[in-house]
């Protein structure tokens, strides 16, 4: 074994231009798979991340204008969801209703001792932390004792509270004046993504009077594992809606309807398309590379023929000869695939250092198992490689080999 | 030691081309002949039969009591390494190995250890006068020396029998009159040894002389 390592780098050695080109060829191959399969693992992370099971069990419900006249109703009505929806869905929908929320969204006056703003504020359930990816940046959410006991606590934006505290930490545990009533800052969150102000939904039913509309539905489901389930628990729901609003239930624009669980199945099976095309693109480089392997194999058993033939005649078997062809093949496209394997990871170890921290791309990074699978590609590629040259070299007589100058 | 009985061979074609004719041949243990002859008389031919680098068609050809006919590739190739030790015109050293690595190699196929392989290459080497060469690759030797280092590959294996090729033609009348020397010293040990060449000199130098005529045996000698 070790004698045979000895001749391949004899070999290899004696011909370094062309052993750099074929090798640079198969390591850009694996270079491109690892990086290409790398950076799918990178959208992907960033996807699961962004769902868990509480935010993708989840459909939610708008209110949207008809188009369809209906039981004696004109068309071009506006259809406003209400708080009783909740329970109507809950009751109109055991095994599939695990809870139902609401959000409502409206604009008022926040005033501190030196400022006043007019903003934006919703009144949520605690869930709304997770499901509008809340990042605090002080104190806490709200949480289900702040619902339970209708308390006046309110989460700001960090802008808004730099606005009326000059500086977002000093918010915390101050008072406001909003809807003409005292409220308690316990949070102040960041980030670009939505720039409203939260209070608990219950606090804002109760001070606004009998006042029953909602902006949004939330419905967390139970029980769901395909696409179609989703798709059906969507239907029994709005079917449920609409004939508490009287709107035909074929009617597609008086209700909008965010189904996150349908979307996030149809997402997975997206990103399982994306992995299968990254390994055909990757497959296809590489295989370019491993062209270029055999061909130069090729060449080099052409070259060699006198030498294959000298072999021979001093009593080498056909096979020993196959097996150092095909030894070197594989020498050649894992030493060069190595390499292509460890710049790829270097690459994505950079590409994780600058970007790897962003919503759509997070981490991308192949596993051991990944890189050991290419490895067994490789090494079958490089047998592949290098047989069809090895066959052609032992075809060879030793007389007319020797004939060979 | 080498045998011959109603040989022939032919090499097809359009005009099939019968090269051998029922060739008697014997050489006995310890033998040193030549093989001479016009080129196209068949002599590299039956140099190649010799060998079991080729085939023939029919007869029988028999080396040191084994039976050399229809054999497959496995098995010509190790008799050929433990057997025959080949010298050619034109060295046939392989240019990336140096004299040791190359006298050593057909005991590669025999799988010896290095170790042992090197020993018994530097013993052949050093025989030959070589030992100071062992390191230098063919490229930095005068062809005296390359000659010197096949035949010292050619002596390796400890092989029945040595089969030269025109192992002359390639260099000058002096260096041509030490290889021959060389040969004379191996068989004055023991060795049998085969020359094909068109050299009188050389054929000169050996005990017998086989002279081939378009692929029959020529002279009464044999």
């Amino acid at each position: 074994m070790l004698d045979l390592f000895r001749e391949i780098g004899q070999t290899l050695r004696n011909n370094r231009l062309r052993t750099a080109l074929t090798g640079f060829s198969v390591a850009w191959g694996i270079f491109m798979l690892i990086v290409l399969l790398g950076a799918a693992r990178g959208v992907r992370n960033a996807f699961e991340e962004r769902s868990s099971a509480e935010t993708t069990n989840l459909i939610s419900f708008w209110g949207g204008r008809t188009t369809i006249p209906y039981k004696g109703y004109k068309d071009g009505r506006f259809i406003s969801l209400k708080n009783g929806d909740m329970e109507g869905l809950k009751h109109d929908n055991p095994g599939i209703v695990a809870d139902a929320g609401a959000e409502v969204n409206m604009n008022h006056v926040i005033s501190s001792n030196r400022e006043s703003v007019n903003t934006g504020f919703t009144a949520v359930f605690p869930r709304a932390a997770a499901l509008d990816r809340v990042e605090m940046l002080y104190g806490r959410f709200v949480n289900s004792r702040d619902i339970d006991n209708n308390r006046r606590v309110m989460v700001l934006h960090e802008n808004n509270a730099k606005q009326l505290f000059g500086n977002a930490e000093d918010a915390l545990g101050k008072t406001v004046r909003c809807m003409g009533l005292g409220w308690t800052v316990v949070g102040v969150y960041g980030g670009q993504r939505g720039r409203t102000n939260y209070m608990p939904y219950t606090t804002y039913k109760v001070l606004s009077g009998n006042d029953d509309e909602v902006s949004e539905l939330q419905v967390h489901l139970e029980g769901l594992r395909t696409e179609a389930d989703g798709e059906a628990a969507e239907e029994a729901l709005r079917a449920t809606l609409a004939r508490r609003h009287e709107f035909s239930p074929e009617d597609k624009s008086a209700l909008w309807t965010w189904n996150r669980f349908t979307s996030s199945i149809r997402v997975g099976k997206s990103q399982n398309y994306l992995t299968i095309a990254v390994w055909v693109i990757g497959i296809l480089t590489l295989l370019s590379g491993i062209v270029g392997v055999s061909n130069i194999m090729f060449v080099s058993v052409r070259e060699r023929t006198h030498e294959i033939g000298i072999r021979r005649a001093i009593g080498a078997r056909p096979r020993s000869i196959l097996t150092q062809v095909i030894a070197e093949s594989i020498a050649v496209t894992s030493l060069f695939g190595y390499a292509g394997i460890v710049a790829g990871m270097a690459l994505l170890q950079l590409l994780d250092m600058a970007i790897g921290n962003s919503d759509d791309f997070r981490h991308p990074t192949v596993d051991i198992s990944i890189a050991l699978q290419v490895m067994i590609a490789l090494v079958i590629a490089g047998t592949l490689a290098g047989l069809f040259p090895a066959l052609k070299a032992i075809k060879v007589k030793p007389v007319e080999a020797l004939r060979d100058e | 030691m080498i045998k011959l009985q109603a040989l022939n061979k032919t090499y097809p074609g359009v005009v099939p081309l019968h090269v051998l004719k029922d060739i008697n041949l014997e050489i006995r243990k310890g033998e040193l002949v030549s093989i001479m002859g016009a080129s196209g008389s068949g002599k590299s031919t039956l140099l190649n039969i010799l060998g079991i680098l080729d085939n023939y068609d029919s007869g029988e050809y028999w080396l040191d009591g084994v039976l050399i006919k229809d054999l497959g590739e496995n098995r010509s190739a190790d008799l050929r390494n433990r057997m025959i030790g080949f010298v050619f015109q034109s060295f046939n050293l392989i240019s990336y190995k140096n004299a040791l690595e190359n006298v050593a190699l057909p005991l590669f196929y025999q799988g010896v250890s290095r170790r042992k392989r090197n020993a018994l290459a530097m013993e052949q080497l050093e025989r030959m006068g070589l030992a100071d060469r062992a390191h230098h690759l063919p490229g930095e030797l005068s062809g005296g020396q390359k000659q010197r280092v096949a035949i010292a590959r050619a002596l390796v294996t400890n092989p029945s029998i040595i089969l030269a090729d025109e192992p002359t033609g390639a260099l000058d009348s002096h260096t041509s009159k030490e290889v021959t020397e060389v040969f004379r010293r191996l068989n004055d040990d023991g060795m049998t040894i085969v020359i094909v060449t068109h050299d009188p000199g050389v054929g000169a130098a050996t005990n017998r002389i086989i002279r081939i005529v378009d692929g029959e045996i020529a002279n009464g000698n044999a």
